[in-house]
């Protein structure tokens, strides 16, 4: 059982603001426990296989993405690459940073979805982004290797997308309206102005126009203040009155514990941080060079340790391709020919309402309506945590609990589909299985963590059936 | 000696005992009533259980230079590490959450299982050979063997030539029947009801040891046989339970033919899951007609 190993073929796309990127990578997963217990099947190995060329990502205007052209970029890169869809059996199709208010974005993910494979789920949103890009550049890892706060900042087109790792734990993430295309030039004059740096640089008495001349020395001092800015949402100096306006789509900044101690940079203008950058300095047609300079130059950001990043422009992609995919707990329960199952809406039940079985039921019942849109159930899957009842006989008043409190989904043409955190799964799925007099299909997945409007993907069985490959995601835009 | 003279020589060793203490002798009541009045004074608060003490989280080094990595490490597994000297002694908390480690282990070894709670789990009661613990740790072949009567109640009372049998024994630990059994047992049976395999009456062993399965096998001709049983307690915990499964087991088979699943208790594997993980186990074995090293799973 030990010898167990398994190589799965992942992708990642990622739709960002400037550029759109491909990887592929192959994870490997091992039972990593003995052949006398439970076995332990884990991911072990993850490397990247191939990476696409960097494409500007075509937009046919400044509010629509060219979906054509995009699904031609990915099907020209898996013939490159020689992979056939229908090999990859995992990943992620991201659209980030400001090309993901575009208009026709569902449409562009709905459009790839189909064409990268079978389980390649499509997922978006800031948070997200900011989670998948600081795991790409490697920055939970070196927090817990030198045992510190890291800060990554994946520095976009159109955004900087922050998440925060305390010794390999996500403790904060943001995004910011700050990046490397705000502001487009061509021929040495201003192309494009994005309003909300037009008014941080008015704010500070520069003012900037469309068709004005690129100003080098007045650019430059437009990205200082875009630096200040990112200085002040990592907490390392006091936030001035315009900092709360540029978070992305009014959102929240980072919490102020725990203290930042090392930052790396991703996204397209960290190469411009790390290295020092010769020659034309609008040679990419925007501020991207520049900003890079006044990040590197900036004395707050430079109070606190430098490190390098495993990944930069790539980050977020490697993050999609790599580390969108967990594995479930080793012991499941699942109806064969079931699976795959993709974007299912999660039903959390909160660990307050698991408290007594009364609230637990009524949690379900209160948010059943919710997926029932136009009174037609749609397929959910119901999630909590079950720390607590583990014990045989509190599995059983579990299954009986959800089956009363799930009832439409019972009579449902549906799968009965739970997540668990807790090692139950596989207990809670034969007690459902015995309740419902087999007449039900039942998955019942664990060792997995959800949040309330998350949507689940759950793959084909792998590892000789005792896992499944599962994405847990978000495709709420912007949160 | 007789018991009469025992008594005589005791009398007058204690008559001799006072005369040479008559002083204190004469004292004694006096602080006895002196610590009686104190005793009305006893506050209501008690001696916090040091058992209760999770090990993981324990770190007593003074003055540590990387404290807090070392006690972040040390929570990934229940080890006596960063646990702090007392010169070149333990200090006495540690020392004494050995001492209790030591005895649950030793309790779990020589206490017998509770009877009630085994009727209370349905199942009947045989025994091996062995009829002491004493004969149980020092006579390995005899924990092996059934008793007379234990044929005789398994042939009487067991289902004939069952799919599977099930059958708990007390093994080294009695203390982990009487943690995993009630969520353990429930859990396997319910799992073969799942895939409708066929299980014969459970029953409980006194001083069984791994090897009586295979007479078990024999006696009642089971196809699979899977017994639950308790594990050698260590200092982490004295409540681990393994299983051993095999295909048609008999007397004087390989021990390669078994399969275990070992480490089945709350912190480790949680009983009712390794349940429903063994019940899958057994499906498998059927299948393929195989147990043990013969068996990939």
């Amino acid at each position: 059982m030990n010898a167990l190993h398994e190589v799965i073929l992942s992708v990642g796309i990622d739709i960002g603001t400037s550029t759109t990127q491909l990887i592929f990578s192959r994870l490997t997963i091992e039972n990593r426990a003995s052949s006398y217990t439970v076995p332990r099947i884990q991911i072990v190995d993850k490397e990247v296989i191939y990476r696409s060329l960097i494409y500007f990502t075509p937009l046919k205007s400044n509010t629509e993405i060219d979906a054509d052209t995009v699904k031609r970029i990915v099907r020209d890169e898996y013939h490159s690459a020689g992979i056939r869809p229908e090999e990859v059996q995992t990943g992620a199709v991201i659209i980030t940073g400001e090309t993901a208010r575009k208009q026709n974005a569902n449409d562009v993910l709905e459009a790839l979805s189909d064409l990268a494979g079978d389980f390649v789920v499509a997922t978006a949103g800031p948070d997200l982004e900011s989670v998948l890009s600081a795991r790409g550049a490697g920055s939970d890892k070196l927090s817990e290797e030198h045992r510190t706060t890291v800060a990554n900042l994946d520095v976009g087109g159109g955004t900087t997308n922050i998440a925060v790792y305390q010794k390999g734990t996500l403790r904060g993430v943001c995004c910011l309206d700050i990046g490397g295309r705000l502001i487009k030039a061509a021929e040495g004059r201003l192309t494009y102005l994005y309003p909300k740096i037009q008014d941080l640089a008015k704010k500070h008495g520069i003012d900037l126009k469309v068709g004005d001349p690129a100003d080098v020395e007045k650019l430059r001092r437009v990205c200082a203040l875009m630096a200040d800015q990112l200085a002040q949402s990592l907490h390392l100096k006091p936030m001035d009155e315009a900092h709360a306006g540029l978070y992305t789509n009014g959102g929240k900044p980072l919490p102020a514990e725990p203290e930042i101690q090392a930052i790396t940079f991703s996204g397209g203008v960290a190469d411009c941080v790390y290295q020092k950058m010769e020659g034309d300095l609008f040679r990419y047609g925007d501020i991207g060079v520049l900003l890079g300079q006044a990040i590197r130059e900036n004395p707050d950001l430079r109070s606190v340790q430098l490190f390098q990043a495993a990944e930069t422009i790539r980050a977020t992609v490697v993050g999609a391709g790599e580390h969108t995919t967990e594995v479930s707990g080793s012991t499941i329960h699942y109806a064969e020919g079931k699976l795959p199952i993709k974007n299912i809406p999660i039903l959390k039940v909160s660990e307050e309402d698991e408290a007594s079985l009364e609230t637990f039921r009524a949690s379900i019942t209160r948010q059943m309506p919710l997926y029932q849109p136009e009174g037609q159930l749609e397929q959910i899957a119901i999630a909590f945590s079950g720390e607590t009842r583990t014990s045989f006989a509190e599995v059983q008043k579990l299954a009986a609990a959800i089956i009363d409190a799930a009832k439409e989904v019972v009579a449902s043409k549906y799968p009965l589909i739970l997540v668990v955190e807790a090692d139950i799964g596989k207990v809670l799925g034969n007690a459902l299985n015995v309740l419902l007099d087999y007449k039900k299909d039942v998955i019942c997945i664990d060792g997995i963590k959800t949040l309330s409007g998350d949507y689940v993907d759950i793959g084909e069985p792998v590892a000789e059936g005792h896992v499944v490959p599962v994405v847990i995601k978000t495709l709420i835009f912007n949160s | 000696m007789n018991e009469k003279d025992l008594r005589t020589i005791i009398e007058q060793v204690l008559t001799e005992m006072n005369a040479g203490a008559a002083g204190s002798a004469a004292a004694a009541p006096a602080a006895c009533a002196k610590a009686a009045g104190q005793a009305s004074n006893v506050e209501d608060g008690c001696i916090p259980d040091i058992t209760e003490v999770d090990i993981r989280t324990q770190y007593l080094v003074e003055n540590p230079e990387h404290g807090e990595e070392y006690a972040e490490l040390k929570y990934n597994a229940p080890c006596r590490l960063g646990i702090g000297k007392a010169g070149a002694r333990y200090k006495t908390l540690p020392q004494l959450e050995f001492r209790a480690a030591h005895s649950a282990a030793q309790d779990a070894v020589f206490n017998d299982v509770d009877e009630e709670f085994v009727k209370s789990q349905g199942l009947f009661i045989v025994q091996t050979q062995c009829d002491s613990k004493d004969t149980y740790l020092t006579r390995p072949d005899l924990g092996r063997k059934l008793s007379p009567e234990g044929v005789a109640a398994i042939k009487e009372k067991c289902k004939k030539n069952p799919t599977v049998q099930i059958y708990v024994a007390d093994g080294l630990s009695s203390a982990s029947v009487a943690a995993n059994i009630p969520d353990l047992l429930p859990a396997i049976l319910q799992g073969l009801q799942n895939y409708k395999i066929d299980v014969g009456t459970p029953f409980f062993v006194k001083y069984g040891r791994v090897g009586v399965m295979d007479e078990i096998s024999e006696l009642t001709g089971a196809e699979v046989t899977c017994t639950l049983i308790g594990e050698r307690p260590g200092l982490i915990t004295a409540e681990s339970m393994s299983a051993y499964i095999a295909y048609k087991a008999t007397v004087g088979m390989p021990e390669a033919r078994r399969t275990v699943v070992s480490n089945i208790h709350r912190s480790g594997t949680i009983p009712a899951e390794a349940g429903a993980h063994i019940a899958d186990i057994i499906k498998i074995m059927l299948e393929k007609k195989a147990s043990g090293t013969d068996l990939k799973l």
